[in-house]
């Protein structure tokens, strides 16, 4: 079972009744798997248009009594600080746990924050688990202690855990806990000051609770010599492994809750030790806690750990921890042989897949802006057409948050005194994640830019999760908050994406907004979904006597499907191939060929 | 036993991981498999870990892999510093291009000679197999059966992971018989 189902089947047998999230790596097979269970349990589950959104559902639902989760990853809960904060506040009726999927190692994110710091932060305990099995034990036990403390609680996972499968064992699901709804003369969640002076004693009083109640919730204790080492979540896998195969005999403690820590049971252990080595995934956030409490108890033990001695940048290996272990030892670590072959093969890095849309939406953005002579600054944003970075393209010149390409964009033509000519690209999940605000502050505020959504039907890259441009027109909403110059294009029709995007171009220039809505369905999920329908394929080929060998085709749209041979003409891989015609249209001596049912790119068009 | 294995997105490596895993839960050996998910989807490099039996963490060390399962050339490249002298290594006669424009590679030969340092390479024309059977998607399935008849056998038997096809995939006897000829393959 993999770790995110595992998590979402123990929420399943803790009574969950209401879940909400919005996609995220490494987070998103946590929904799916509730999704895919809710028909047979009468759980509510639904994708949010956003984490606060989510959170704030998970919440009101909470405040009625329910059992409920909000599920993000680590930069969502970003979003979500706003009823965060406040939940920690109001406490709840049911239970409420909120699922932070962390990505050490930045796999699949643009940072590696530890959001076991929010916990200290907004006074929110944090569990965590350290495998599959595990996470699905400790989800049902956070639940529990949710409703028991009347507090949410957050449950941190990291990439590790959540991306690892093991076996796990699956017990029956437990009825879902709804609530009954809210007692209107009671106030407690309305936070006015006169409240929320009151509810901040309350909080502080139950803080100290939580701290004492924590006591009771699992560790897992290895006795052995004088060298204490504290772990939590994935980190304690590793240790073990690697006391195996340093063959050394440390006391080890896995804390089940890193915050606040288990202070009693961790001080007793560490009054036996002589050394203290903790070992954590992300930042020193139980060494920090750990080193308060010992300086509390006036205890002065060397204590290593990611503040100075292991650095908190990246994810743990296991060859890590073993230089950690050996180090603090001071033994020496088995040598292992390195192999050298002496080639360093050349980088993979991710690229539009065959047919993808955006590939056609940036080519002909970049035509458009050289013959119109724009020279624009790309505000980009968080999805797949991050890719738009990479050559050819080279059409992502700044991204750094859900929204951003909006946000910041504005501050950049500000900034630069008017200068800017800006172009923000951004996707149908992240419009409606965040865009829309933004947008409405370019109407009000006046601000020229050319907005370019990138509507492929679906969250593309955390695997296709449905969102709102699957009943709200993204044209509609730009029309409402008052864009009057709004275009549609099909990308895969390049001359009029082109000649829309350059009178786009000229309503910039004018000092006004445009939006350009670009609407294919995301190849990977419209294939798939015209396959299951029977649709018979059609498949583009190389007329090897017609084909220049100019290049266009593959250096210019960098179609994975498409390779150049030795003699430097194309060659299409009818494996790889999707029919999507983009590279027919950019060929200027009509070489590139279709072969198959015509009627293909219609079912495609109206695909998801 | 630890098993590494690296490719290109779509290859359809965490398939495999998957029917080794639960090959292994249906004989009681404890799996822990590990995948990457998310951008590395898109035609990017993709590795998962699979570590079979007494073990609790989900990452192969570094020099510690038994046997490596490389499902493209240049890939198995990047599988180096996970490999000891002792490992088995299985690669897959495939080159694919990164699609970075004017990029200059070495010949498919070229790069096995250079592998060729490992005493226990073994070649499986993975992909020319898969279309004989009809479907390249079975690719996957042929260096399974090479990676079991050279490795992976000592430890699950080849009924467990037959019967752990026909739980988890569609078309099993399609799978089936592209496993089988990847063992037979290995042998020769």
């Amino acid at each position: 079972m993999l770790g995110n189902h595992a998590i979402a089947q123990g929420f399943i047998e803790a009574g969950l009744a209401v879940a909400m999230g919005y996609p995220g790596t490494p987070s998103s097979e946590i929904m799916e798997y509730i999704m895919e269970e809710s028909k047979k349990y009468g759980i509510y589950a639904e994708w949010s248009s956003n984490e606060k959104v989510a959170l704030e559902g998970a919440y009101g639902a909470a405040m009625t009594g329910a059992r409920a989760i909000a599920t993000m990853k680590h930069v969502g809960l970003n979003v979500g600080m706003d009823p965060l904060m406040s939940s920690a506040y109001t406490g709840i009726e049911g239970g409420l746990v909120i699922v932070t999927a962390d990505d050490p190692g930045m796999w699949s994110s643009q940072n590696e924050q530890d959001n076991r710091w929010v916990g200290m932060h907004a006074y929110i305990p944090v569990l965590e688990p350290y495998d599959p099995a595990n996470a699905k034990d400790l989800a049902k036990i956070s639940m529990e202690f949710s409703s028991r403390m009347r507090h949410p609680v957050l449950f941190r996972t990291v990439t590790r855990v959540s991306h690892t499968r093991e076996a796990v064992e699956v017990c029956g699901n437990a009825l879902p806990i709804f609530g009954s709804g809210i007692d209107r003369r009671q106030k407690r969640f309305a936070l006015i000051p006169s409240n929320a002076r009151k509810l901040r004693g309350e909080l502080l009083d139950r803080w100290m609770k939580i701290g004492e109640a924590v006591e009771e919730l699992p560790v897992t204790i290895r006795s052995g010599d004088d060298l204490l080492i504290v772990t939590s979540g994935s980190a304690f896998t590793y240790v073990l492994d690697s006391i195996n195969e340093l063959e050394v005999n440390p006391t080890v403690i896995n804390l089940s809750v890193s915050v606040p820590i288990q202070r009693k049971k961790l001080l007793d252990l560490a009054t036996r030790a002589k050394k203290i080595v903790v070992i954590e995934e992300g930042d020193p956030v139980i060494e920090t806690q750990l080193k308060a409490a010992l300086f509390d108890e006036g205890i002065r033990l060397p204590i290593l750990g990611k503040s100075s001695f292991i650095s908190p940048a990246g994810e743990l290996t296991i060859d890590k921890v073993n230089a950690v272990i050996a180090g603090a030892l001071g033994i020496q670590q088995p040598k292992k042989q390195r192999v050298d072959l002496g080639y360093e093969p050349p980088q993979r890095p991710p690229v539009f897949c065959p047919g993808c849309p955006h590939a056609a939406s940036f080519y002909a953005l970049k035509l458009a802006s050289n013959t119109a002579r724009a020279k624009p600054l790309f505000s980009g944003d968080i999805g797949c057409y991050s890719l738009g970075i990479n050559l050819p393209f080279d059409e992502e010149d700044v991204l750094t948050d859900m929204g951003s390409s909006l946000g910041v964009g504005m501050g950049i033509y500000r900034g630069s005194g008017e200068k800017s000519f800006v172009v923000s690209v951004i996707g149908d999940s992240t419009y409606f994640h965040s865009g829309l605000p933004a947008l409405a502050n370019a109407i009000y505020n006046k601000t020229p830019l050319l907005l370019l959504v990138l509507d492929n039907r679906t969250t593309a890259m955390t695997g296709g999760q449905p969102n709102p441009t699957h009943s709200i027109p993204i044209e509609d909403t730009a029309r409402g908050l008052g864009v009057k110059n709004v275009y549609s294009v099909d990308p895969f029709n390049i001359k009029e994406t082109v000649n829309i995007m350059r009178r786009a171009i000229d309503d910039v220039k004018k000092g006004e907004v445009s939006v350009v809505v670009a609407r294919r369905a995301c190849a990977l999920e419209a294939v798939k979904e015209l396959k299951r329908e029977g649709a018979k394929p059609l498949l583009y080929y190389v007329d090897d006597e017609a084909c220049k060998a100019c290049g266009i085709c593959y250096n210019m749209i960098a179609c994975p499907a498409i390779q150049p041979k030795d003699d430097g003409k194309a060659w299409i891989d009818p494996s790889m191939c999707s029919g999507c015609s983009v590279c027919a249209q950019v060929c200027p001596y009509d070489a590139i060929k279709p072969k198959g049912d015509a009627s293909w790119l219609k079912k495609w068009g109206e695909a998801l | 036993m630890n098993i590494y294995m690296i490719g290109v997105g779509g290859q359809g490596l965490v398939t495999v991981s998957n029917v080794i895993g639960a090959a292994a839960t249906m004989r009681g050996v404890k799996a822990l498999t590990s995948e990457t998910h998310g951008l590395s989807q898109r035609g990017g490099s993709v590795d998962v870990h699979v570590r079979l039996g007494d073990v609790n963490s989900p990452l192969i060390p570094m020099g510690g892999a038994d046997v490596v399962i490389a499902f493209e050339l240049l890939e198995a490249f990047r599988a180096v510093p996970y490999m000891n002298n002792e490992s088995t290594l299985i690669v897959n006669n495939r080159l694919i291009r990164p699609p970075t424009p004017r990029l200059k590679l070495p010949r498919a030969d070229e790069l096995l000679d250079k592998l060729r340092r490992f005493k226990s390479l073994n070649i499986v024309n993975a992909f020319d197999a898969a279309m004989k059977l009809g479907n390249p998607i079975v690719e996957n399935m042929i260096l399974l059966g090479a990676a079991h008849e050279l490795g992976l056998s000592k430890l699950i038997d080849e009924e467990a992971i037959m019967q752990a096809i026909r739980d988890t995939m569609r078309m099993p006897d399609l799978n089936i018989n592209a496993f089988l000829m990847g063992k037979s393959l290995a042998r020769h």
